[in-house]
């Protein structure tokens, strides 16, 4: 039985089917939402597409609920938008919330509904192009010409409250261009343009974009012609101007044809050589070092007056127990009019001047290249470094009750005050040199030496680039690296050495085998130098004036005031020179 | 310079009430600042949410979870035009603060998560970053402008929390995605309300309606 009512349906609906085929109708098929717009986030607009109707009269619905509520609506405009469309205003549009939009489609034969669409106002924010397109030739005097593009914002939009941002795009190009000139106008609603070709047509079109959403369309083409006496740039100016660099380069050609040589040279001036009075080159490169000697014997190019103020004034030499040192001006022993040599041919001319800088540095740099280092490196490699035999004390001004007295400190290995490590009785440095300390810092620095004098601490005499400190005493040696210094003390002492405390009082004979420098008159002045080969003191005497220079590149000493014993002292380099008697 | 008025119905109240162009032209430059900040993060976090949706999104239908997923949910922020026009710079500037602290936390768990996840683009983790950065920034400048704004003002009001950390967490894939597209989706959506709200205030109290 039931077999039957269910097989007798059935049989029935596949007539009413058949029968419905053979006239072609059908439920509709289901519609598809395109999209929804809102032009100014206050209302919006969505457009379906349908499908088949199945071929028979279809109405269409649009349901929709918003995100939060349960109640569903119906589309509230179907006209406005036009067909197959809904449109939403004010009223009932809501931002920053969720729509769920359905739309069937209802015939007789029954219903299709679409998928929902999710919709937010916020995202589907499209604007009407902007309106009111106006276009101005403009042409202000003692300015280049222009083309003022103007508009307003599209309609819906609410720009002055804030609630709606736009930006703007221009587009420009001549009319049988391909390609257009793109301009971006981020708030103002005018725009400028430049370089326009005259003779040409125009076309402009403007769109527009919100903060968030999309593009609007283009806006229909606007056009306007240039004419053809329209002044592109202002290029009166421009012709003076290149007028003017052509004149210019014309005349400037001209005078480098004609003197160009000396153009050159007042603009370059050539690098002045070396140069020393009496010094010839030429001389040199022949290797007639006698003759070149004898040449500058002639001249008086040594030292200035700073040169006094540089170098210390005195020499003293304490040959007995009788004697005492004093400083002496220094002038008595500048007067002597001696005329200094200089011992180095084979090296450039410009060490004997006092004027140059190089002077004092190269003396204390290359002690070696004297007869009588202050140092005695042990090895070649000290050589190197000359700067790091150098090294000068200078008492400080509040501690030595004695007034100033900088004098030269050897660095010997527990040298850092008392550094007088060689028997005593080979010589008392019982020299007291005015300014020494000046001199001392002017050599070091010259010399390019990053010694400090004046560094307070408190170092051993071997740490290189130390600086050495005796507490009382005040002494400050600034050491360069050099494993050399912890060699034999007695190697190292090379400068006198005075002590705070130390009376001035020495029976001790000197000897001075290094020439320091050499003064305006003549006036030679010397270090003193240890002598180590020196068993005994030969003399006591005390030179300070030269006389003459031999053939082999001796300095021949005189002494000053007392009628004694010519001393030869030959002056080799790197080796420390005998005192012959 | 004259005063700064600004009316609200009958009520009217001086901003810069010594008239100064110093004051003006810094609240000027703090809104400027702040309306440039919300711009850039809304689209940092519009980006990240597209390209999320790209990716891991497709044909899952977890829109239909987001609806009503926002933690934010509970400020009564105006919804259209009318609404938001009537509400008072106070209230309104309240609004703002409120949502960047309340945005402060699952911002900081954004990016640690998403960190974690295998495979994630380097467009949304390093957005995310930028988010979570430019979000105090901004935070800070709105403090500022409330505070010239309305001096004196109390403003710590409640925030609401966020407490969807255990399912961005969650073990199973399709859930957690499902977590973070909703929370992009919530970020996009506060972060859009800002933007407009700002640009609301930056119009009505500095160029009186008049942008």
């Amino acid at each position: 039985m039931k077999e039957n009512a269910a097989s007798r349906v059935l049989f029935i609906l596949l007539l009413f089917l058949y029968a419905s085929l053979l006239n072609g109708q059908s439920p509709p098929e289901k519609p598809k939402l395109i999209k929804c717009r809102s032009p100014g986030k206050e209302t919006f607009t969505c457009w379906w597409e349908p499908g088949a109707d199945g071929g028979l009269p279809t109405n269409y619905t649009l349901t929709y609920h918003k995100e939060g509520e349960t109640l569903i609506h119906e589309c509230p405009d179907y006209k406005t938008g036009g067909p197959n469309s809904c449109y939403f205003s004010k009223k009932y549009t809501s931002i920053w919330k969720m729509y769920v939009i359905t739309v069937s489609a209802i015939n007789q034969m029954g219903i299709s509904s679409s998928d929902p669409l999710y919709v937010d106002v916020t995202y589907i924010v499209e604007p009407e192009p902007p309106m009111n397109l106006t276009l101005e030739l403009k042409h202000p005097e003692d300015r280049k010409p222009y083309l003022w593009i103007k508009w307003s914002p599209p309609t819906l939009t609410d720009v002055k409250s804030g609630w709606f941002s736009i930006q703007y795009e221009i587009r420009l190009k001549p009319e049988k261009a391909t390609d257009w000139e793109t301009h971006f106008a981020p708030k103002l609603t005018q725009l400028k343009i430049f370089n326009l070709y005259p003779g040409q047509k125009y076309l402009v079109q403007i769109r527009c974009k919100p903060d968030h959403g999309y593009w609007s369309e283009w806006s229909p083409e606007s056009s306007i012609q240039i004419p053809n006496d329209f002044p592109v740039k202002d290029t009166s100016m421009w012709i003076f101007v290149g007028v003017l660099s052509a004149v210019i380069c014309l005349i400037m050609v001209w005078a480098v044809a004609l003197k160009g040589y000396s153009m050159v040279t007042c603009i370059l001036p050539p690098v002045p050589g070396p140069k020393i009075k009496g010094f010839d080159i030429h001389l040199l490169e022949k290797g007639k070092s006698e003759e070149l000697l004898r040449a500058l014997e002639s001249q008086d190019f040594l030292p200035t007056s700073d040169c006094e103020d540089l170098l210390m004034e005195f020499i003293e030499v304490d040959d007995s127990e009788d004697q005492h040192l004093m400083p002496h001006p220094s002038k008595e022993h500048m007067e002597q009019g001696v005329k200094p040599m200089h011992l180095d041919p084979d090296t450039d001319s410009g060490r004997g001047s006092c004027d140059s800088p190089s002077l004092l540095s190269e003396k204390c740099d290359e002690p070696q290249a004297y007869p009588s280092k202050f140092h005695i490196p042990e090895g070649p490699e000290k050589l190197e470094n000359p700067e790091t035999n150098l090294t000068c004390l200078q008492a400080p001004q509040s501690t030595n009750g004695e007034g100033k007295i900088p004098y030269f400190l050897a660095n010997g290995p527990k040298s850092s005050t008392w550094p007088f490590p060689q028997p005593p009785s080979l010589y008392s440095p019982r020299y007291s040199y005015h300014n020494i300390a000046d001199v001392c810092e002017l050599a070091l620095g010259m010399a390019g030496t990053t010694a400090t004098l004046l560094d307070q601490t408190d170092q051993h005499a071997f740490t290189p680039s130390k600086t050495i400190e005796t507490g009382g005493e005040g002494k400050a040696a600034k050491q360069r690296e050099s494993e050399a210094y912890n060699s034999e003390p007695d190697q190292d002492m090379a400068w006198p050495l005075l002590q705070d405390k130390t009376p001035l009082f020495s029976a001790k004979p000197l000897e001075y085998v290094e020439i320091h420098k050499v003064s305006q008159d003549g006036v030679l002045a010397l270090f003193p130098k240890q002598n180590e080969k020196v068993d005994a003191p030969e003399t006591s005497k005390e030179y300070s004036k030269v006389s003459r220079m031999t053939d082999s590149n001796i300095l021949v000493l005189i002494p000053d005031l007392q009628a004694q014993n010519l001393t030869l002292l030959e002056e080799p380099a790197k080796k420390a020179p005998p005192a012959l008697p | 310079m004259s005063n700064l008025l600004l009316c609200q119905g009958n009520f009217c109240t001086f901003l810069c009430p010594h008239g100064d162009d110093l004051c003006l032209n810094s609240l000027k430059d703090l809104f400027n600042r702040a309306t440039n900040l919300s711009q850039d993060i809304y689209n940092l976090s519009s980006k990240m949410f597209k390209e999320f949706d790209k990716r891991y999104a497709q044909g899952k239908g977890y829109i239909t979870m987001a609806l009503n997923s926002c933690h934010t949910s509970s400020l009564p922020t105006p919804e259209d035009k009318e609404q938001a026009q009537q509400t008072h710079h106070e209230v309104l500037m309240s609004l703002i603060l409120g949502l960047l602290r309340s945005w402060n936390d699952p911002l900081y768990h954004l990016v640690t998560e998403v960190r974690g996840m295998k495979g994630v683009p380097d467009a949304i983790l390093s957005r995310a970053i930028e988010i979570e950065e430019e979000n105090k920034r901004l935070l800070e400048g709105m403090e500022m402008i409330f505070g010239q704004v309305i001096p004196g003002a109390k403003e710590t009001e409640p925030y609401p929390v966020w407490s969807g950390l255990p399912s961005l967490q969650t073990k199973d894939e399709e859930a957690r995605h499902s977590a973070f597209y909703n929370l992009l989706h919530c970020l996009r959506r506060d972060s859009s309300k800002i933007d407009t709200y700002l640009k609301l205030l930056n119009c009505r109290i500095i160029y009186n309606n008049n942008c």
